[in-house]
């Protein structure tokens, strides 16, 4: 019988009292690839860390093609031949591809470029990579720089390659050239292991391994199951499937005449937007990250400075107001950033679920109203099912779901009249997903106007009723949800025009 | 392999034990200090306690030694708190001491009831424009508060030389002290016990630590103050105006160090000369740090370096001791409660690197 190249057996980490990994056992043979699939925290990361060499497990041991491993290091697990492409780029910028990648792998100060340039020549051609080895990385696109940290994992001919969300800064062309290298990879009899939580990758493996709270709830063969199955199995329930009602949209709410922002340099961050939300609408932007969604919904909120155009707000004038006179108005903005721009990770959920409003309805005459911000942290952590232990837990100690409830709790609260909501889900796992999605219909039912902005086009198509596209900054077009399909909106946010709009 | 991890919770007994065991190592090098030069610890020591508690005198001694401190210290956590890392306590407190003096200048023969709260005032507001300054320059210009502070300091420093050594507050008849006559007494802060110079900006400085724990727990300001620290960024996004709460954190730090100056002045030397005050500002640092950024944590602190300087004092007179080593036990002293105030916070475990 052929050994797997890697197989785990019982591996357990422990993080002081979180149990990350827990007697997890599974294998991987040449020429396949294995999905993990889990929530955020389910324990994919510490797996993947455990397989090469970032930190020993507690208990269990890796087998490699059928020999017990030890790994002193991850330089070592890389020699070895277990290639891991992270999910974060660890690249230097002022360096060049090649340096990059010969960084740290050659024994003694001579380092023989010529030889590695042509081998990782051979390589791109191989696989049809268009990355030139001697390009800098500070002047790689994002994509790019994902193909560099892939070719990292190449060079060393891994005989596992380990994925750690290889797509989640790739657009929806460069997400199918991937999966094609992955194939060839593949026929080339190399054992892969793909970490995601999109649903239409997972089915594209051969076996899926299911985590959840640290333990492997079960591996299936991809060819007999569903995605409902793996849903399941990853949070442990059904999931409700969203409902969205036809509600007649109202007049005029949020209305952007050519609304300009200049960044650094001059350059316009948003060039020359116009769209209008009506109200009881949700108005997604659609659109690669960077592409111009921060400076929209910050110039919305009055936290970027607006150079041209004009913003309304039913009817009234609300561009270049101060954030805090916009909020008044009945604004509620999630940012991009939770943890950043969002929250204030030391202090506690009690006074971030105020922040911005100290001076407001939370203070009685020069003091906080500490009983009323009490009262509010209980009725918010009840209603958004927020899981701490109390008011008083710090935003920081919380998960990145949990973290963004405290976020919704206090937008929503402000939201009379309009809601940003900029990349709302992203990270999050499908039952955080759902419950914030349910939030904001209920904010649309409300006759409230919605501004989404995320990079999961699958939920804008849901949740939507129009879809604008940002492509640098520009707003490339407007688009029915009924009317439109996945590749209509991936052509807008590579940048081309549709023909009959021309 | 040493590894770190937080601590989730820690316990009032466990920070008592790490300080006072932060306290005890701290005496014990100090010891080996003293050792190492010649002189005899058990003398020096003696000597120390002797001069800081020693007697009701000595025990009121250093309540006036810790009053400035306690000032300088309030400054510090209320600027350090909102992450501005302002070193300017001790130019702040010259200000604070010239503005006050200024004032006094034109108000010969007015009764104290007035005088003194104005001297207080005008010297808090010369305090607070020293550091509101700073502030601006940091909002507008983006320049470093470190640098603008320490650099002010200087010159301050030097400008108070200038005014009293030739200047126009040169006392008459000399020019080898650089100080301005004896004030008249309807300047003298009013004394709490009248055989030693106890005055109320002991009773001021309490009053202030208090107000300083008021605004930074319970207020609007404070919450802002504490979040600026954490992170501005997210204030900015929720439409405070950060600018204008970094220029109140600067003033309100500025008023803060001034009064140390106008209460060391016109307390206790009764004259304004640069000496009395050198360093006071730069302990208010020290101050600040070991009682955890904390104000009533700084009374704490700075009652026990009052009681110090009071002590020390004492010890140069009674043993060898040089006195320049007073200055390396506050140093030694720090750097204990700094380690402490880390080892409270972090669990440290020494393992063996273990291969799978």
């Amino acid at each position: 019988m052929r050994l797997p190249t890697i197989e785990a057996r019982s591996l357990c980490k422990s993080f002081g009292p979180v149990r990350a990994n827990h007697n997890i056992s599974f294998s991987v043979n040449a020429g396949e690839l294995l999905c993990l699939f889990g929530e955020n925290g389910a324990g994919k990361s510490t797996l993947s860390a455990c397989l090469t060499g970032l930190f020993p497990p507690d208990a269990g041991e890796i087998l490699f093609k059928g020999e017990p491993l030890r790994m002193a290091s991850a330089a070592d697990a890389i020699r070895k031949g277990i290639g891991l492409v992270h999910q974060h780029f660890v690249l230097v910028p002022d360096f060049t591809v090649l340096e990059n990648i010969v960084i740290g792998s050659e024994k003694g100060f001579n380092v023989q470029y010529v030889e590695a340039e042509k081998k990782l020549r051979r390589i791109c051609d191989n696989y049809g990579i268009g990355i030139d080895p001697n390009a800098w990385v500070r002047d790689l696109s994002v994509g790019e720089r994902q193909w560099a940290e892939l070719l990292k994992a190449l060079y060393f001919d891994a005989d596992v390659l380990i994925l750690d969300e290889p797509t989640a800064t790739l657009d929806v062309e460069n997400s199918k050239k991937l999966f094609r290298i992955i194939d060839k990879l593949k026929s080339d009899g190399v054992a892969l292991i793909l970490i995601t939580h999109f649903l239409d990758e997972v089915m594209q493996s051969d076996r899926v391994a299911v985590l959840r709270q640290g333990e492997l709830v079960g591996i299936r063969k991809t060819a007999e199951t569903t995605p409902e199955e793996l849903t399941r199995m990853m949070v442990g329930r059904d999931l409700e499937p969203i409902i969205r009602e036809r509600t007649p949209v109202g007049p005029d709410r949020l209305v952007l005449e050519n609304v300009t922002v200049i960044g650094v340099g001059q350059v316009p961050d948003l060039d020359n937007v116009s769209l209008t939300v009506r109200q009881g609408e949700i108005f997604g932007i659609a659109g690669v990250a960077g592409n111009g969604q921060n400076p929209l919904m910050e110039v919305i909120a009055g936290v970027r400075t607006l150079a041209k155009g004009r913003i309304s707000l039913d009817g009234k004038d609300i561009g270049g107001l101060n954030a805090r006179v916009i909020k008044d108005i009945g604004l509620g903005h999630i940012p991009d950033d939770r943890f950043v721009e969002g929250l204030v990770s030391e202090m506690s959920i009690e006074e971030n679920l105020i922040l911005g409003d100290q001076r407001g309805q939370f203070a009685s005459k020069l003091f906080l109203d500490f009983p009323k911000m009490q009262r509010n942290a209980v009725q918010m952590i009840r209603e958004f099912q927020i899981s701490a232990p109390s008011g008083e837990t710090k935003a920081g100690d919380l998960s990145g779901g949990n973290a963004q409830r405290v976020i919704l709790a206090r937008e929503m609260r402000l939201a009379s009249k309009v809601l940003l909501a900029n990349q709302p889900t992203r990270g999050l796992d499908v039952g955080v997903i759902e419950y914030i999605h349910s939030r904001l219909l209920e904010k649309r039912a409300d006759g409230v106007a919605v501004l989404i902005a995320s990079s999961e086009l699958e939920d804008l198509l849901n949740l939507c009723d129009r879809i604008g596209v940002l492509f640098q900054g520009r707003l490339m077009g407007i688009v029915e949800t009924e009317k439109t399909n996945l590749e209509e909106i991936g052509l807008l946010m590579a940048g081309k025009v549709k023909e009959d709009a021309a | 392999m040493i590894e770190f991890s937080v601590r989730t919770s820690v316990g009032w007994q466990a920070q008592f034990a790490a300080y006072v065991l932060a306290l005890t190592l701290g005496f014990a090098t100090s010891a080996l200090l003293i050792a190492a030069s010649g002189a005899s610890v058990s003398e020096g020591f003696g000597a120390l306690y002797e001069g800081a508690f020693g007697s009701r005198e000595a025990i009121l001694q250093s309540l006036v030694a810790a009053t400035p401190l306690i000032f300088t210290g309030l400054a510090t956590v209320i600027a350090f708190r909102a992450e501005i890392w302002s070193i300017g306590q001790e130019g702040q407190m010259f200000a604070g001491a010239m503005s006050g003096y200024w004032i006094s200048l034109y108000l010969g023969g007015v009764s104290a009831l007035v005088a003194i709260p104005m001297i207080l005032i005008a010297a808090m507001a010369g305090g607070a424009a020293l550091g509101g300054f700073c502030g601006w320059l940091k909002t507008r210009f983006q320049v470093n508060e470190i640098i603008s502070t320490v650099m002010l300091n200087y010159v301050i420093v030097y400008l108070l030389s200038y005014l009293l050594a030739g200047g126009p507050w040169t006392e008459e008849g000399t020019t080898s002290y650089q100080q301005t006559p004896v004030f008249a007494d309807n300047f003298h802060l009013p004394l709490i016990v009248s055989d030693v110079k106890l005055h109320i900006g002991f009773l001021l400085a309490l009053a202030a630590a208090v107000i300083c724990w008021v605004i930074l727990k319970k207020t609007p300001l404070g919450f802002e103050i504490r979040a600026l620290g954490f992170n501005p960024t997210a204030l900015r996004f929720k439409g405070v105006n950060v600018t204008r709460t970094v220029l109140i954190v600067m003033c309100l730090s500025g008023a803060l160090s001034a009064l140390a100056g106008v209460s060391e002045i016109f307390g206790v030397n009764y004259r304004l000369r640069g000496d009395v005050l050198v360093g006071l500002g730069f302990t208010g640092i020290i101050v600040g740090m070991i009682g955890g950024l904390n104000p009533i944590g700084a009374v704490v602190a700075a009652l026990f370096f009052g009681a110090l300087a009071n002590g020390s004092l004492y010890m140069s007179v009674l043993s060898d001791i040089p006195p320049s080593l007073v200055p390396a036990m506050q140093g030694i002293l720090l750097l204990f409660f700094l380690s402490a105030s880390v080892l409270v916070r972090f669990s440290v475990q020494f393992r063996r690197p273990t291969n799978v």
